[in-house]
């Protein structure tokens, strides 16, 4: 909330702080309302004056600025070159003469624009700092008064601070409110200086009948008429404070609610008498689908449950929160029936929320007014629409308050808070910076005390309350610093951050780089990458059809929640290949979303995404990139002490829309498949317009995690030698490897450890339609040395089985 | 006649030795003159034909020629390795400014390390790692953590809502209600993890990082606090780092604080990175809220706990010097290989 010191100087003294408002912004910084801006507009609009424009004349040098004669008082008349076309003779102008520092460090100075001297300049609202642009100059009321201070004039010989006033601290959402608090802060005196009024002999209550049918949500409602008032503008002096804190002046009336509002922080509303139904208000729930109009003409169906403000006939207002178009003060509007009342903070809430109506009056009541300044504020504003607005006073006034509202006694320990804190505390100390706050202390017995807070402090209500309270007023910076002495015993991390972090490790190992994307992506987006979902979840990665969508986006790029981490890592490919980054290797764990209303789940998934290859180096081999991807996931599991996984060349049509149908693998492990690798498409390819190689990869991590972490097994050092034999077959190339190597490894059984491919390729002596592949095999028997007998048989066996099984060649 | 023949042959070979140029020929010298089938064993076979009388003294002929060659042999030998290994490895020579043959490695993302870094200095202090769903119930996220629906404190964060009772959790400390629902006391856990406001701008994400800390034990101090998150500043940020709290509010601690550090660019003598006032705003902390005690079934005062938060993208900015919070999300390797 904006705030003016000018205003809070008229309740408490802090001139001392006018020229150092640093000092006090600190001491409210310090006990937590926090000095967000600290706005010296006093200082900003030095040597800014209201002047009139006496002539207009062409610039002899430059047809497109003007030659002014500007009046800027006491008789003066100053020669400025203006570049704007908006201003005409006669007009009231904002004038910065020389000297004067605009906003952005802009220092005016005498000077000669095209040989012509001039001694200022007239402003815009870009200028004075008001908004972004602004072609033309200001253009003033005609009543205002010439060299008058811009500042004072605007309400702006003043400083404002912007704080951040937290939820609880309701009280000091108004100007007395803040008064008060510094006063307690300060040690200084605080008062509100109540200016009487006369009220004619007539009563209220034979003009309006008022009903309060629901007490609970309304506990106080006050009520008065005035008759006669004049609507009009309202003076200089009250436009001016309402518009330097941000409120756009109406009519002397409302303006006068708003001001009251900002000094008391009680929202007030004036209703025109003469449009009320009946004569008669009532406070009372709305009715099913009654239609409400508010004043701004939006039109609002109601449910039954709101609180509203009736007349004989129809919703006049919406508790609390804003006024109805049918019953507001305007320009024709004679008699006035203004209320101030307390509405139940959560019930003003709820009803603004449902509507999603912010308003200045539902801000505060939804934060809780105070139900003791409710008579007060409807008698200021009476006095003030009584000299503003001249008004007659009808007495007899309504206050309808059946069960006084009064907080809690609080116990509290002193040994509780000392505890609390770790600090000694003086009773006579404590007692007296409680009662400094507002709140009434009694002793109950040594070091046990019963406070009850002021009726404006909502957020006391419990002996800790009063343990913040002490340690704000205090100062945290009396709190000493220790580390905890604890009886706690360390526990371990929890499984998955453990396991999670040593799959980086892994991962990283290997040269990729870790990408972290938001949860949310765009729906159409990541439809369009996965396209038929089902692929994927045949692959062990289960997602439902529908993703599951958030109910208010922040745009309509992100509007899903994540079922792949592919989109997202294709995203990353394209930004990063549009910046010049030919070449990466880029992955992610994180989690993708499932379910529906009332039960949702998230997967952990662990995704690669692969472009270009290390090409340029003298020492790479090149090999399709999507072998790099399949490497990473390999030496993984390999880390992870997997034992049974293999890859299966997935059938074009089981193939994910996204990669290529015919490049693709599906990751077998531990029984179940749990993921994939592949090229991607050269469909997507083409469209982001990627010149390179692309791989990506996606594994369930949650089922790749399973069992882990798996702690090793020593096995006995071989004692005797291994032997490497070296096998080449001329085989189909419909035929894998994979086959064949698995049918060596069945062959070979426990002797055979290791079996490598060294050597691919086509063409030369190699038959068309066939490859040549040449494996590398170690056999070794741990309990003796091999002799050739049993080598030659070996190899005889595996040549035989191979050979026969897939009818091909050695070669 | 029998000893010139075999000074001839001695003579021969040992000429012939000098005048090897490689250990490979100087071997087939040795082979020629005595190998197996050499010339001093043929001449050794004619000894049968010889009286035996003479026979001892051509053995004592023989021998002496093969003790003179083989000493001459193995001379000659090293001093030809040693010229063989001098060229071989003049011819060997590599250019080693050619680049190295490179493993690639990767590393994590700014984020991830931070948050890392920052878990292994609380883990030194016996904090350990809870994690929790992100999209969690409106329980969790705020009712049990005393922010009733209609609470004015719901203002405070912008929530993205999936359902009417589930929302993307906006804080990490549903955590601490899920931990404080399972475990018993002590506690003392560590939450790190992706939350999310709808809120987007120069200094916001809508998706961005939080760690928090719990501690739930006997007695439980504001100075316990304090003296956590001074330890922690100091081991993230260097030893003379100090911190300052500020009353605040948070509905789930009471006494609440907002926490500063001071500045990681003056030291605390105000510059432009802190707005000179010394200090950088970093986190929100407290002692636990009796209300959220009692949502979780833990009796207050018996148990009484802290609980601190903090982003972790704000840190990471300070610390690394990055000044556009964007570059995190963009996944950019220009960006990340730096980290």
């Amino acid at each position: 909330m904006k705030f003016s010191l000018k205003w809070i100087n008229e309740y408490v003294d802090i001139k001392e702080y006018l020229l150092e408002p640093q000092k006090l912004a600190k001491i409210l910084t310090n006990t937590g309302l926090e000095v967000e801006e600290i706005d010296n507009a006093k200082e900003k609009f030095n040597k800014v004056v209201v002047g009139q424009v006496m002539e207009r004349g062409a610039h002899p040098n430059a047809d497109r600025l003007t030659l002014c004669q500007v009046s800027i008082g006491s008789g003066v008349v100053q020669q400025i070159v203006c570049g704007a076309k908006n201003h005409q003779v006669g007009n009231k102008v904002v004038v910065a003469l020389p000297g004067a520092i605009l906003p952005g460090n802009f220092e005016i100075k005498i000077s000669k624009i095209r040989g012509i001297e001039s001694l200022g300049m007239l402003c815009s609202e870009k200028e004075l700092g008001f908004s972004q642009e602004g072609e033309g100059i200001v253009i003033l009321d005609k009543e205002a008064p010439i060299g008058k201070s811009y500042a004072e004039y605007k309400g702006l010989d003043d400083i404002f601070f912007e704080i951040k006033v937290t939820p609880n601290r309701s009280d000091v959402n108004s100007h007395f409110g803040l008064a008060r608090e510094i006063a307690c802060l300060t040690g200084k005196e605080y008062g509100f200086p109540i200016k009487s009024f006369e009220e004619i002999g007539e009563s209220t209550k034979n003009k309006i009948k008022l009903e309060v049918k629901d007490a609970k949500r309304c506990p106080r409602y006050t009520g008065r008429y005035i008759k006669n008032v004049k609507i009009g503008p309202s003076p200089d002096w009250l436009k001016a404070r309402l518009e330097s804190l941000g409120l756009n002046s109406i009519n002397n009336v409302v303006d006068i609610t708003n001001f009251v509002m900002l000094e008391l922080g009680q929202p007030l509303h004036a209703f025109d008498a003469d449009q009320i139904a009946g004569q008669k208000i009532t406070v009372d729930s709305s009715k099913p689908n009654e239609v409400f109009i508010s004043f701004d003409k939006s039109e609002i169906k109601l449910t039954g449950e709101e609180l509203m403000i009736r007349d004989g006939e129809r919703p006049v207002a919406l508790a609390g929160v804003v006024g109805g178009l049918n019953t507001g003060v305007s320009e024709k509007t004679k008699n006035i029936f203004l209320e101030s009342a307390y509405f139940v903070a959560a019930a003003v809430r709820k009803t603004s929320r449902k509507f999603g109506i912010e308003t200045d009056s539902g801000y505060r009541f939804s934060r809780g007014v105070d139900p003791e300044s409710v008579l007060l504020a409807q008698n200021r504003a009476t006095e003030m629409i009584a000299s503003l607005a001249g008004g007659e006073i009808l007495g007899d006034i309504y206050d309808i308050y059946p069960e006084r509202l009064e907080k809690k006694e609080v116990q509290v320990a002193i040994d509780f808070v000392a505890q609390q804190l770790a600090i000694e505390i003086n009773p006579e100390k404590f007692i007296e910076t409680i009662k400094k706050i507002g709140c009434k202390v009694s002793v109950q017995s040594d070091g046990m005390y019963r406070v009850k807070p002021p009726g404006y402090r909502h957020d006391l209500e419990l002996e800790i309350d009063f343990v913040e309270e002490y340690a704000r007023l205090l100062g945290f910076e009396h709190i000493p610093e220790k580390l905890p002495a604890t009886q706690h015993s360390p526990t371990p991390h929890n499984n998955s951050y453990t396991n999670e972090n040593s799959v980086h490790n892994m991962v990283q190992s290997q040269g990729y780089q870790q990408a972290i994307n938001f949860a949310f992506v765009k729906a159409g987006f990541q439809k369009t990458i996965l396209g038929d979902v089902r692929k994927l979840r045949d692959l062990g990665l289960p997602m439902s059809d529908e993703p599951v969508a958030l109910k208010n986006p922040l745009n309509e790029d992100v509007n899903v929640m994540r079922t792949s981490l592919v989109p997202s890592l294709i995203k990353n490919l394209d930004f990063n290949y549009r910046h010049d980054v030919a070449e990466g290797r880029l992955y992610e764990i994180g989690f993708v979303f499932d379910g529906k209303e009332g039960s949702y789940g998230q997967e952990s998934r662990l995704s690669f995404v692969a472009w270009g290859s290390h090409k340029g180096l003298w020492s790479a081999k090149e090999v399709p990139v999507v072998f790099e991807v399949k490497s990473v996931i390999e030496s993984l599991l390999l880390g992870l002490r997997s034992k049974s996984w293999s890859w299966q060349n997935l059938e074009s049509a089981k193939v994910p829309d996204f990669l290529h149908p015919g490049q693709s693998a599906s990751l077998f492990y531990e029984g179940k498949t749990i993921g994939v690798v592949g090229t991607l498409h050269p469909k997507i390819r083409e469209e982001m317009k990627l010149r390179c190689d692309v791989a990506v990869g996606e594994i369930n991590l949650e089922k790749l995690m399973q069992g882990q972490p798996k702690i090793p097994k020593f096995s006995k050092l071989p004692k005797f030698a291994a032997v490497d034999r070296d096998l080449a077959f001329v085989m189909p190339i419909k035929l894998t490897v994979g086959e064949v190597t698995n049918e060596i490894r069945k062959v070979g059984g426990s002797l055979i450890k290791d079996i490598e491919v060294f050597d691919v390729f086509e063409g030369g002596d190699v038959p068309e339609g066939h490859k040549s592949v040449a494996f590398r095999y170690k056999v070794q028997d741990p309990e003796t040395t091999l002799s050739d007998e049993v080598l030659l048989s070996l190899q005889k066996k595996v040549i035989d089985s191979i050979s026969q099984k897939f009818s091909i060649t050695v070669r | 006649m029998y000893q010139e023949k075999v000074k001839a042959i001695q003579n021969e070979a040992k000429e012939s030795f000098l005048k090897a140029q490689s250990v490979k020929e100087l071997y087939e010298f040795k082979v020629k003159y005595m190998g197996k089938s050499g010339l001093l064993s043929q001449l050794m076979k004619e000894m049968g034909d010889l009286p035996k009388e003479q026979k001892p003294l051509m053995g004592k002929w023989l021998n002496e020629a093969k003790t003179v060659l083989e000493a001459l042999y193995s001379e000659q030998e090293t001093i030809l390795k040693t010229k063989e290994l001098g060229s071989k490895l003049v011819s060997e020579r590599l250019d080693l400014t050619l680049p190295g043959v490179f493993a690639f490695s990767g590393s994590a993302h700014p984020i991830k390390t931070l948050m890392d870094n920052i878990i292994e200095i609380l883990e030194r202090l016996g904090f350990s790692v809870r994690l929790g769903p992100m999209i969690e119930s409106d329980r969790n996220n705020f009712e049990a953590l005393n922010i009733p629906a209609d609470h004015p404190a719901r203002d405070m964060q912008d929530t993205f809502y999936i359902d009417n009772k589930y929302v993307l959790r906006t804080h990490t400390s549903p955590v601490q209600i899920r931990t404080m629902e399972t475990e018993k006391p002590p506690i003392k856990i560590v939450a790190p993890g992706a939350v999310f406001r709808c809120d987007s701008d120069q200094t916001h994400l809508p998706n961005f990082h939080q760690i928090e800390g719990l501690l739930i034990d006997r007695k439980v101090s504001m100075a316990d606090l304090k003296g956590t998150i001074a330890y922690f500043f100091r081991e993230i940020f260097g030893s003379k780092t100090k911190i300052r709290l500020r009353p605040s509010f948070f509905p789930f601690t009471e006494p609440s604080a907002e926490f500063d550090c001071s500045c990681t660019k003056c030291g605390g003598n105000g510059c432009s990175l802190c707005k000179g006032t010394g200090w950088m705003e970093m986190g929100g902390c407290g002692l636990v809220h009796p209300e959220v005690f009692r949502q979780c079934g833990i009796k207050y005062p018996e148990w009484q706990g802290f609980a601190f938060g903090f982003g972790i993208e704000r840190m990471a900015m300070i610390k690394y010097g990055i000044d556009d919070i964007r570059l995190f999300n963009e996944n950019d390797l220009r960006f990340l290989r730096q980290f």
